[in-house]
């Protein structure tokens, strides 16, 4: 078992980073349409043949949405899910377009920067394996 | 019942509505704050040439180069559509323009009631096409909730029964009832839900300053 795996998870420190940016991050949440056309603004949506999993509404939902709706009480294998979906499902390129104005690429960053708070992140190995493409 | 549907829960709605929008509208200035501009935008000396219909046309037809009029042409039109129509439908009604006028002295340009009864048609047409995505489509299924779907009623029931009141379908008084009552439930819940895309959309769009703003955008988060 790597520290990363043994390490409880500070399930106060995730609600505190969660509560001090509550007012946009949930609006952001709240607001989106669920509507689906930010879905071609993200290449990695398009070259992984339109999988659903992969675009930018359905990976800010499942991971800061999931985190905001459990209100921080979280396991380290939702975390290690998340990781997936922030890190390997994501490049933080920007490019994500919603036409509401939500901006995806801060939500994706904040739930990074929560995972991080908990040393969850992809390993130097992990990420330059053929398994994380 | 009827009574207090049709008198005091029409301003006790209208009033929620109102008060809930002022109260997002202020969070929103709250959460951000003024734009410093590091290298400030040059101010534009040269006043633009004065362009011909042509040229304003090709410009505008120009402008929709890579967006979502080139990936999804059908949704563009159907979401662009209801959402005027969604507006315009009640707003314009003549009988809702009535009783604003004999109620609280309010005047409003009435369509007449033929077009806004085709109004209230395309928006539910445009209501059956979103279920649709939501039923059929997998990407939209994959974030789909069942909110999702009572949000979408939300939104269409009081167009639907309004529909069924005009064209006298069923007990009037009953579908006259659930239409007050609609409506009511619509205004109550667009500053509460996401149905607040309404005002969000023109905040997000209009005064957070981003590659996607509509003008250049005064605010940041």
């Amino acid at each position: 078992m790597t520290h990363q795996e043994m390490k409880p998870v500070d399930t106060k420190q995730i609600r505190e980073m969660l509560n001090r940016n509550k007012g946009k991050m949930k609006r952001f949440l709240s607001y989106c349409a669920h509507c689906s056309l930010c879905a071609e603004s993200c290449f990695l949506y398009m070259e992984h043949h339109k999988d659903p999993q992969y675009m930018p509404s359905y990976k800010a939902i499942n991971s800061l949405g999931k985190l905001y709706r459990k209100r921080g009480k979280v396991d380290r294998k939702l975390l290690t899910e998340i990781k997936g979906i922030v890190w390997r499902n994501c490049v933080l390129c920007g490019r994500c377009y919603c036409p509401i104005g939500i901006h995806i690429p801060s939500m994706i960053t904040f739930a990074r920067s929560i995972l991080r708070s908990q040393d969850v992140y992809p390993q130097p190995d992990e990420a330059s394996s053929e398994s994380w493409l | 019942m009827f009574n207090f549907v049709q008198g005091q829960l029409v301003s006790i709605a209208v009033i929620i509505f109102i008060l809930g929008l002022i109260y997002q509208g202020i969070q929103f200035f709250k959460l951000t704050k003024k734009k410093e501009w590091v290298f400030p935008p040059l101010p534009v000396k040269n006043k633009p040439e004065k362009k011909t219909a042509g040229q304003w046309m090709n410009q505008c037809l120009s402008s929709l180069n890579g967006t979502l009029w080139e990936t999804d042409r059908v949704l563009t039109i159907v979401t662009s559509v209801f959402h005027i129509c969604l507006i315009a439908a009640p707003l314009f009604l003549l009988g809702h323009n009535i009783l604003l006028d004999q109620s609280w002295g309010l005047n409003l340009f009435s369509l007449p009631e033929s077009f806004s009864d085709v109004l209230t048609l395309v928006v539910l047409i445009c209501g059956a096409y979103f279920i649709g995505r939501r039923l059929f489509l997998a990407r939209v299924r994959a974030i789909t909730t069942a909110y999702d779907y009572l949000i979408l009623l939300i939104a269409i029931a009081p167009f639907l029964t309004g529909y069924f009141a005009y064209h006298q379908w069923f007990d009037y008084d009953a579908v006259m009832t659930l239409h007050i009552l609609a409506g009511e439930v619509m205004l109550i819940t667009i500053p509460f839900t996401k149905l607040g895309h309404m005002l969000f959309f023109f905040l997000y769009r209009f005064f957070i300053g981003n590659e996607y703003s509509f003008v250049r955008g005064s605010r940041t988060w």
